[in-house]
């Protein structure tokens, strides 16, 4: 008997119930789109298309690969500048959607195939325009990968600087050793302390890189709000956006007691601080 | 990929074939001196006051560096995890003379943020730029910018504001709101350019000789992968084939730079990696850079200007034991190098003890007696736990500077005697550290 014959009997065409709710995988291995991540998808192949720097950016392809042999995230993750810039290039909703779900957040955005690129393509840069794609539409990939990154948002856009020293502390950074983060156990006195040894006042502060004027934190916050970074940031975390705006809302009330309690030194003051101060 | 001469000539063949025909390689310094002229922008001009020294780019164009009277763009990175980096840099200028302003009234430059997390904007960015440019401007003082992120994405916006009329307008708009202008810097300069044309000055203060260091650089990605033709590049560097900082610095001052294999690849900072995969991070810095720097050129210490690459390179060391790479191999900004040549005192102003591998065998090749010096910044940070105002490079600033950004700077014009450099002098808190 041949071995055929053991083999298990199978179905080689789907029953009208199978092919109404089509298998969860494809054939191919890949997550199968629902019908609103098409829809999704299709939106954001047509902005990707239309943002001017897709003209820009992509030139042309040699398919030479000198982008991805010179590439620290191609040696370490299952990741190739050259098929990005093909996706741009040539893709379509199905295959930018599938880039933008992971390999986007691969790239370490070091410019190596930018300058390697010898049709001068801006490979770096057509990913970052798929990544702020990827945010604005509030992708679950994207909050997923962008989850740890609350602590620092927060600095970043209420004073504008993307670390702090009570930021980097052992427990977070526990393979930094204990030299590198101001510990107190190899100096025997606090962070504050070890700010304070630093010989510029501004930079004494724990709470930022140094410390921003409260003048200058709300410019910034005017920016983010007038340049729409703060609704783009809305559609991926609205929680994390509204107390950023608490934040704003103090910093705004801090300044205006200032303002009363430096009035006689404001007085006659021209330009920005006059401006901003209504 | 064509090398740096090869480069150079294209350039050249096509400015004279084009010369005729209207067209040119485009300068984006020439297309501002139009946007000027229509009332587009203002350009800020390095003065005389400047005191600017003349470098060459990688497209053989003419760089003015400003020395003097400087807006110190300060990098958020450095400043949180490894602040003997500007203050090196602080110290160098005290020592040579030049005057500063190190002011409360800035951002970064938010492109850490921008190419980690993609949570922000071209607009956005150019917004940010453009801020910080006019608040330089408005004190009369050069920006110099600390990082080499800070230097590529500035770079970035500022041609972008010049070639899209559509951002030009919306960052006016935004300005204009908070009563400032859209101000240009004529250049966009890297404090590693300012130690470039510094050079002769710091080598009259060297102290310490560094003969017989063997020094491995790495030159950051954005100081020379983004708009490489504004990064400055010397005949005498390497026969102009790479960029002339901070290489050119430690040949200066006496040090051996080796080459090694891997010299173009990137850190592996990653901006997003760096704070949320570090695997990957510290992989490729231990592998593809440390490891050939030790194996390969047998160096003492690793040198590069720019922020993500000190903390990736230096901090991503410490765990490599457990991995069975235990190099230990010291990174150090180029100015933290030159300032401990110069006599920095180690620990107050380099503040080597941020880093994750340790400083002190270099020292001690280099003729430091650190341990001395360790013994008294364990005094000082005793006196500074017990209350002591503490030492500082420039006056501290009034209270009235944590809220408003006052439009003389840190120093106001009747404070300032008219011919001194005021902001630089050690402020009463407890003299001038060395």
């Amino acid at each position: 008997m041949s071995i055929v014959a053991h083999l298990p009997r199978r179905v080689l065409s789907l029953t009208e119930e199978e092919a109404a709710s089509p298998p969860v995988m494809e054939l191919t291995g890949r997550r199968r789109a629902t019908s609103e991540e098409r829809t999704v998808a299709e939106t954001i192949y047509a902005e990707f298309r239309a943002d001017p720097r897709h003209r820009e950016f992509v030139l042309g392809c040699l398919n030479c690969g000198e982008c991805t042999t010179g590439c620290p995230a191609a040696r370490f993750y299952d990741f190739s500048p050259r098929e990005m810039l093909q996706i741009a290039q040539n893709g379509d909703a199905t295959t930018l959607w599938d880039a933008m779900q992971e390999k986007i957040w691969a790239c370490c955005q070091c410019y190596t195939c930018n300058m390697r690129c010898r049709f001068g393509n801006d490979i770096a840069g057509i990913i970052s325009v798929m990544r702020e794609l990827s945010v604005i539409h509030g992708l679950e990939s994207t909050r997923k990968v962008l989850a740890p990154f609350g602590r620092s948002l927060t600095l970043l856009m209420t004073v504008g600087t993307q670390v702090s020293s009570d930021m980097i502390q052992p427990d977070f950074f526990r393979d930094w050793g204990p030299f590198a983060t101001g510990s107190d156990k190899v100096w025997d006195v606090g962070t504050d302390v070890m700010r304070r040894a630093i010989p510029s006042d501004v930079l004494h502060t724990t709470r930022s890189s140094w410390e921003v004027s409260v003048q200058t934190s709300l410019e910034l916050f005017r920016i983010y709000e007038e340049t729409g970074v703060l609704d783009m940031l809305r559609g991926l975390d609205p929680d994390l956006t509204e107390m950023l705006v608490d934040i704003i809302e103090e910093r705004r009330e801090e300044f205006e007691e200032a303002r009363d309690r430096f009035r006689t030194e404001l007085a006659g003051m021209h330009g920005p601080v006059a401006t901003f101060m209504g | 990929m064509l090398s740096a001469s090869e480069i150079r000539k294209v350039v050249e063949e096509r400015t004279q074939r084009q010369k005729g025909t209207g067209k040119k390689v485009v300068d984006v310094r020439e297309e501002m001196e139009h946007l000027e002229a229509k009332g587009e922008i203002i350009i800020h001009r390095i003065r005389p006051e400047n005191r600017p020294v003349s470098a060459s780019t990688l497209f053989g164009w003419t760089k003015r560096i400003p020395t003097d009277r400087l807006w110190h763009h300060k990098s958020c990175g450095q400043c949180g995890n490894i602040p003997g980096y500007p203050a090196s840099l602080l110290w160098l200028m005290n020592e040579t003379g030049r005057s500063y302003l190190n002011e409360p009234h800035q951002t970064s430059c938010t492109a850490w943020n921008y190419h980690g997390t993609a949570t922000s904007n071209p607009v956005a960015l150019a917004a940010v730029a453009a801020r910080n440019f006019h608040r330089a401007y408005e004190t009369d003082h050069f920006p110099l910018i600390h990082c080499g992120t800070s230097y590529g994405d500035y770079k970035e916006m500022r041609k972008l504001l010049v070639e899209n009329a559509t951002v030009r307008t919306k960052v006016r708009d935004v300005l204009r709101g908070m009563g400032r202008e859209l101000v240009l810097p004529e250049e966009i300069v890297h404090y590693s350019e300012w130690v470039h044309a510094m050079t002769p000055e710091l080598l009259a203060r060297q102290k310490h000789s560094v003969r017989g260091i063997v020094a491995t650089v790495h030159e950051p990605c954005h100081y020379y992968k983004m708009v490489p033709e504004d990064a400055v590049y010397d005949e005498n560097v390497y026969a102009g084939q790479r960029p002339a900082v901070p290489s050119g610095i430690l040949m200066s001052l006496g040090a051996t730079v080796a080459d090694y294999s891997t010299w173009y690849d990137c850190c592996g900072f990653g901006f997003r990696h760096i704070l949320s995969e570090r695997e990957f991070s510290r992989s490729f810095a231990n592998l593809r850079k440390i490891r050939p720097m030790v194996d390969e050129a047998h160096s003492d210490v690793a040198i590069t200007s720019d922020t993500g690459c000190v903390t990736t390179l230096d901090k991503s060391q410490w765990i490599g034991k457990a991995h069975g790479q235990p190099y230990m191999l010291p990174v150090l900004a180029d100015v933290q190098f030159a300032a401990l040549a110069l006599g920095a005192h180690p620990y107050k102003i380099a503040q080597v003890h941020w880093h994750a591998a340790s400083a002190e065998a270099l020292m001690t090749k280099m003729g430091i007696d650190w341990s001395t010096a360790k013994a008294e910044f364990r005094e000082y940070l005793k006196a500074l736990k017990n209350g002591q105002a503490p030492e500082l490079l420039h006056p501290a600033h009034p209270e009235i500077e944590t809220y408003f950004a006052v439009n003389k700077g840190q120093v106001l014009p009747e404070e300032a005697p008219a011919t001194a450099p005021a902001e630089i002098v050690a402020n009463g808190g407890g003299g001038h550290p060395r």
